[in-house]
């Protein structure tokens, strides 16, 4: 009953959210756009975080996807919506090969690695100047689909419900197992057949994917990029703070996190323009002091202690 | 054919050795004791040959196969499993999912066939309510889910570190009920490291005695316990 009702509430929910471009104009459709991308981001940096390796590299793949898109069109000559699917493409071979060098590594070794990563290609794409366009950045002839609102509204909701349902397999099938083997022991992992390299390698490639073709999804909506706002860490911070605050390890958390703080960041972006960033920066901090599990695990604790009767702090 | 042998096996850690070239084998259905003074090399010997260390020098044979460099999740899928003397629970799993991942990783079950293959060791080990955490098992479920986990592998050679260490003596009683009544149902090779001498004496046919990473005796626990270099090594040298 429980599990049928929780369906009927996700068909709901999407069936108003595809419905959006009716009943809402051009900028709110473009506010809910950048929540959705930062939904798809958030929920995939904890989809590898289940492993128990925290990426601070969204940023660099975000980035990634959004020029090998960009310049997929200028110089390939490739149509639009080709050009989001090749970009998805060369992010899933980079973080492959990538991957296959850095994912020995763990704990803030791996995130360091992954912060540094974003820089040196934001660096790269500001120095091949002739390629890239350098700090300049690059322009498209147009926008996907000619900038209609309602069609790059529609764009960006099919990347995050791909991002979503890669997720709600995660959660279900065996990865679920695997990745949570991996974070909470590695030697029982190992010791009961789990190829642990294989298992974060598959997380790590998935992941950066959906992060490129965020990335591309983006670039071709709004018709031009620059390095710095293609690989701006806002791109990194943002989508952690919703998770935290939403609740790590789950689809759920990250997307509640998502629509909290995206409201939240819209509202903080015209009340003080150059500073809202602090304020994300507190809500990391108390989140992990206080709120470790974040809102969802706090409505969990809830619900668990109204069934039991039983206060358990 | 031995099921599980070494040869020469060693692993020294930047000039400490502490498993020196020590040679031995299991048979099918043996049960063989583990046993030497704290810091013997027991626990390193069982690393070596479930994978989890790679050997200095010397060799891991597994039914005729070298398995000498083999990682982990490589011999616990050819039939070598294992628990710890340190309990490993997956904290963030169900009870019954920790179970589960034996039978999923290493035998390429379908969640919903390892859940019933699980759910069916877990009543052969009396383990219940399997949708708990694990933090609401007492020491001796958790024991119980761990060699479960180990069972879920579908184990020829099943290696039990310090399984009876925190447990009462029911509990004890209990342990080598099941232990036994496993090996013999399973056709099993168990390997036991056990500090406890009236546990190796009730439970094993054959033990090795390791003394400073060296295989010192070997043979039926009565005999081994009587060798004067045994009994030096547990009792110290007379100065």
């Amino acid at each position: 009953m429980k599990l049928k009702g929780s369906y009927l509430a996700a068909a709901a929910a999407t069936a108003v959210v595809v419905a959006f471009p009716a009943f809402l104009g051009a900028y709110p459709l473009a506010v809910a756009r950048s929540i959705m991308t930062y939904m798809a981001l958030a929920i995939s940096w904890d989809m590898l975080l289940r492993s128990g390796q925290i990426s601070f590299g969204i940023a660099g793949l975000f980035g990634l996807g959004s020029y090998a898109s960009a310049l997929a069109v200028l110089r390939g000559g490739m149509d639009p919506f080709t050009s989001i699917l090749f970009a998805s493409a060369f992010a899933a071979v980079m973080s492959m090969l990538l991957g296959l060098a850095i994912l020995r590594l763990r704990a803030m070794y791996f995130s360091i690695t992954t912060l540094a990563l974003m820089e040196i290609f934001k660096i790269v794409i500001h120095n091949l100047h002739d390629f890239s366009g350098g700090p300049e950045g690059v322009v498209l002839p147009e926008p996907i689909f000619g900038g209609s609102a309602p069609a790059l509204f529609w764009l960006c909701m099919a990347g995050l419900f791909m991002t979503i349902g890669v997720s709600w397999y995660f959660e279900k099938s065996k990865m679920h197992l695997a990745l949570t083997a991996i974070r909470n022991d590695e030697t029982s992992a190992r010791s009961s057949g789990v190829d642990i390299f294989k298992y974060l390698l598959i997380a790590f490639v998935i992941t950066s994917t959906l992060q490129g073709m965020m990335g591309a999804i983006q670039v071709q909506s709004y018709g031009f990029t620059t390095p710095d706002t293609a690989f701006d860490a806002n791109f990194t911070l943002l989508p952690l703070a919703m998770a935290l605050l939403g609740g790590i390890h789950s689809t759920i958390g990250p997307m509640a996190g998502a629509v909290l703080l995206g409201v939240a960041s819209e509202w903080l972006k015209l009340k003080i323009p150059y500073g809202h960033l602090i304020v994300y920066g507190f809500i990391i901090i108390l989140v992990i002091l206080f709120m470790p599990q974040g809102l969802v695990g706090l409505a969990r604790k809830t619900i668990r202690n109204g069934r039991t009767g039983v206060r358990h702090e | 054919m031995s099921k599980l042998s070494t040869s020469g096996l060693t692993k020294a850690f930047s000039g400490l050795v502490a498993v020196n070239a020590v040679s031995f084998a299991m048979e099918e259905g043996e049960i063989l004791g583990i046993i030497g003074p704290n810091g013997a090399g027991k626990t390193t010997f069982i690393h070596l040959v479930s994978g989890i260390l790679m050997p200095t020098s010397g060799s891991v044979t597994f039914k005729g196969q070298d398995i000498t460099y083999a990682p982990a999740h490589k011999r616990s899928r050819l039939g070598i499993a294992r628990t710890y003397q340190l309990i490993h629970p997956l904290e963030n799993l169900k009870v019954i999912e920790n179970v589960m991942i034996g039978a999923v990783f290493s035998r390429n079950r379908s969640l919903k066939e390892a859940r019933r293959e699980s759910m069916e060791i877990c009543a052969e080990l009396e383990l219940d309510r399997l949708d708990r955490d694990t933090t609401q098992l007492s020491i001796l479920e958790i024991k119980k889910m761990e060699i479960a986990r180990a069972l879920a592998n579908e184990p020829e050679v099943l290696f039990l570190d310090e399984v009876m260490a925190g447990l009462n003596s029911d509990e004890t009683k209990q342990m080598i009920a099941m232990i036994q009544r496993i090996a013999r149902e399973r056709r099993l090779a168990v390997g036991v490291v056990e500090h406890v001498m009236g546990v190796i004496r009730e439970l094993t046919q054959r033990v090795i005695v390791l003394e400073a990473g060296e295989l010192i005796a070997e043979g039926p626990y009565e005999t081994v316990s009587k060798n004067p270099r045994v009994i030096e090594a547990y009792l110290g040298g007379a100065a």
